[in-house]
């Protein structure tokens, strides 16, 4: 049984077909890139498969659980994390704090620990500092714990959101062009670290990007969409190749 | 009987459709609920009666001079509580906070003018009912209709017809890509109070008829933000479908539960109804982007 | 002296009812202007149980708050799920049936009277203590996960959301424990004074306690604590002003709103580690100026 497994899903707005017909099959360990000019449709396929939009057609399964019509925070619960196109990290919250919300559906203490310092409270705590602490590691941000995330780079969100998203304990992971705005040393190191997390977790991560040689050198699937239609899907070289493809990005040739 | 409640409930529904449409007026361009508009009502309200209409001048100066208050006050209140607001893009939390500020200070500007007495204003009608088989109307609650559905009139034709009418909507939908399409928004968002402070002004007024004036008539703003939820947020056409809904839910109750106890139903009605219908009639549920 | 312990009683019995407004407005980012309504129901609820029933004040205490809280799920329930607007709107139409309701009732409430005769069980102390514990709680609320939460809702509810959030749900907590607290107030309140009437728990009342968590800084509940504080202690000290005090206050907020928009404190808290950073900085703003002379 595929871990995500999206049947032929549609989407309009309006007269406008935002997704029409798509598709994906995806395993555990695999990355899949999706890429497309722009307004192609891509952020809606993830905006659909986390429920914030409801497909108007189609169904989507995560471990053989039908997870189409489910609320957002549950489909998240059931393991789909997600990064956003335009950071959304936490104001008013720390680095910290805000890597901490994403566990805070698995802290098991209740509003009695929430009001008084019971000693669940100290060790769900502990423990959910503790995984934070480690993803920080990982991603080499230890030493802005305690930062507020308005503060920093644009990579360093960046990487704060990927170790969010992390914090959900996902089996997918979604990331909405997380190479965007970076400079390429940047690029560089966000690839090398995509590699190194998607190895050591084992999800399966789709991506959305518009720097195709971050797409070509980590994706092992890519789906390449133009108005809302998948126009080809394949490897790295056979998307390539594709005539379809070179004609939604370079146009037809006169 | 049934026709009298109906007839009741559409002169206290006009009344009711003034307010909330100025509310909503706001509410629309800025996406925000604009508290101070009870307390602009209120100003403008006393404004009338100590300027024009306690030295005996009639219906239509009073109506003028507190339709010209209210416009002050709500472009003074734009200019002095939410202008830098925006300018500085800071989150809806603190127009709610300066709107319930400018309520507080218009309201305790008119205490301290008036202290906890109360006005009324003078007869405007020599007779004041008028009798159609066996329905009672009183001339007052005509003439109110017939003002507010010309005031509706005139704002549908502004809104529909006139590039200000456009440059408004444009403004509503997206205020940044109307301004880089060349509308000054800040003009617009300044029309928008205007008008919005005119309907406050007219509402102000017909209540201070309807009533008595005290400080705390701008409670009853109250009644349009119902009507503008069951109508729908952000709707101009559902407040005025609200308020009148409310207007006749609200003459029934009268008739049934007594005069203490229409407030009360008329609120849980309208509970219910968000539980049934949250988007309102109108269903233009105002929803954020992804 | 007296007029001392008379402002401390009500200054505490304010913060209350202020560290409820923190926990829907500061952290939630959501208003109520039927807050005070609440404060009624608690008022009212605590002094009939113990007049007509005879219980104990303690018990009457407990009653009033779950009623509140049942009467605040009831509101909540239609309200949490739509956008923020809503809360505010419904509140307020609350506040106002409250009110009328208080005078319909009146052969239990006393109608437009007041309810009359409660036993005058609380003293200073403990609305003293009563403030130290609400305080206390809802500084060990924001520090949960729960606190996070909320200003995760408040700051990004999609983004809460995709965090695995339920936002209706957070929303929801947050409401509730705001009006079990300012319920408390009320029973506080009730019990100081010995009677209340009806007219004192408008949308005024509510806005007055926005206000206050706004002046000293929406983001830190030690600024809402001091901004209540100082605006509910000042009025009493000047009674001759009375009248001005809601203009006085009034001008005051839109000034903080437009030239200090986080407040007077900002999101500063009276904790070791902001004490520790607020120290460091003004050390090296002195060691600069050393230097530079």
């Amino acid at each position: 049984m595929a871990l995500l497994e999206i049947k032929n899903i549609y989407k309009n707005f309006g007269g406008i077909k935002a997704i029409n017909d798509f598709s994906l099959v995806a395993n555990k360990g695999e990355i899949h890139g999706i890429i497309g000019p722009n307004g192609a449709g891509k952020t809606t396929i993830f905006n659909t498969i986390t429920g914030i939009y409801n497909a108007d057609k189609g169904e989507i399964f995560l471990d053989g659980k039908n997870i189409t019509k489910l609320p957002q925070y549950q489909i998240t619960r059931l393991g789909i994390a997600r990064t956003f196109q335009n950071i959304r990290l936490f104001s008013g919250l720390t680095v910290e704090e805000n890597i901490l919300c994403a566990f805070d559906f698995m802290c098991q203490y209740n509003l009695v620990g929430g009001l008084l310092p019971t000693k669940l409270r100290f060790k769900e705590e502990k423990r959910a500092r503790e995984l934070c602490r480690n993803y920080l590691e990982i991603f080499g941000m230890l030493e802005y714990l305690h930062e507020k995330p308005e503060n920093l780079s644009y990579g360093n969100q960046r990487k704060i959101e990927i170790a969010r998203a992390l914090m959900c304990k996902p089996k997918i992971l979604l990331l909405d062009e997380p190479a965007a705005g970076l400079t390429p040393t940047e690029v560089s190191e966000l690839t090398e670290l995509l590699k190194k997390i998607s190895k050591k977790f084992g999800f399966a991560i789709l991506l959305i990007e518009h720097r195709l040689d971050l797409v070509m050198s980590i994706c092992e699937k890519i789906h390449v969409l133009n108005f809302g239609e998948t126009i080809a899907v394949g490897t790295a070289e056979e998307v390539q190749n594709n005539p379809k493809v070179i004609e939604a990005y370079l146009g037809v040739e006169e | 009987m049934s026709l009298q409640i109906l007839v009741n409930g559409i002169a206290t529904g006009s009344v009711y459709a003034l307010i909330a449409i100025g509310f909503a007026l706001v509410f629309n361009i800025l996406k925000f609920s604009n508290f101070s508009y009870g307390a602009t009502m209120t100003v403008s309200a006393f404004t009338a009666y100590f300027l024009v209409a306690s030295k005996g001048y009639g219906l239509v100066p009073t109506l003028l001079v507190s339709a010209i208050a209210g416009a002050v006050v709500s472009l003074f209140g734009e200019f002095v509580g939410f202008r830098r607001i925006l300018l500085n893009n800071s989150p809806t939390t603190y127009f709610f906070v300066s709107s319930i500020t400018l309520a507080t200070l218009y309201e305790g500007l008119v205490t301290i003018k008036v202290g906890a007495s109360f006005f009324r204003y003078p007869d405007f009608f020599s007779v004041s009912t008028l009798n159609f088989a066996g329905t009672v109307i009183s001339k007052s609650d005509i003439i109110m209709f017939i003002i507010s559905a010309i005031a509706l009139g005139i704002l549908a034709f502004i809104i529909q017809k006139t590039r200000i009418g456009r440059a408004l909507r444009a403004v509503s939908f997206d205020r940044e890509a109307a301004q880089l399409m060349g509308i000054n928004s800040t003009l617009i968002i300044q029309i928008t109070f205007v008008l919005s402070g005119i309907f406050a002004g007219l509402a102000g007024c017909f209540l201070g008829i309807k009533y008595t004036l005290t400080p705390t008539l701008g409670s009853l703003v109250v009644k349009g933000f119902i009507s503008s939820v069951i109508g729908g947020l952000g709707s101009l056409v559902g407040a005025v479908v609200g308020a009148m809904l409310l207007g006749i839910a609200e003459a029934i109750c009268l008739k049934i539960f007594g005069s203490g106890w229409a407030t009360i139903v008329t609120f849980a009605i309208m509970l219910l109804f968000l539980l049934v219908r949250p988007q309102g009639i109108a269903g233009s549920n105002v929803q954020e982007k992804a | 002296m007296a007029l001392f312990i008379n402002v401390l009683t009500q200054v505490c019995i304010t913060l209350v009812a202020v560290c409820g407004i923190y926990v829907l407005t500061g952290l939630t980012g959501m208003f109520s202007l039927g807050s005070a309504a609440f404060m009624a129901i608690g008022a009212y609820a605590s002094g009939l149980i113990t007049i007509k029933l005879g219980l104990p004040v303690i018990v009457s205490f407990i009653l009033a708050i779950l009623m509140a809280v049942a009467i605040g799920f009831i509101i909540g329930l239609p309200v949490v799920k739509l956008r923020r607007d809503y809360i505010s709107l419904v509140t307020l139409g609350f506040g106002e049936s409250i009110a009328q309701l208080l005078i319909q009732m009146n052969y239990l409430t006393g109608g437009a009277n007041g309810l009359l005769g409660i036993p005058r069980k609380v003293k200073w102390p403990i609305a003293l203590a009563s403030a130290i514990v609400s305080i206390t709680l809802v500084a060990m609320f924001k520090r949960s996960k729960y606190g996070r939460q909320c200003i995760a809702v408040k700051s990004d509810e999609l983004a809460a959301e995709a965090m695995g959030i339920n936002s209706s749900r957070i929303k929801m907590i947050a409401f509730l424990l705001s009006c079990a607290l300012t319920a408390f107030a009320g029973c506080l309140y009730s019990f100081y004074m010995g009677y209340v009437d009806p007219g004192i728990f408008g949308w005024k009342k509510s806005a007055d306690w926005v206000i206050m968590v706004f002046f000293g800084g929406v983001n830190s509940l030690t600024g809402s604590i001091f901004g209540a504080t100082i605006l509910s202690a000042l009025p009493q000290f000047m009674r001759s002003l009375r009248d001005y005090r809601y203009v006085v206050y009034a001008i005051m907020v839109i000034l903080i709103i437009n030239f200090k928009p986080n407040g007077l404190l900002g999101e500063w808290e009276l904790t070791p580690t902001h004490i520790k950073e607020t120290f460091k900085k003004i050390k090296n703003k002195f060691n600069k100026n050393s230097k530079e002379s």
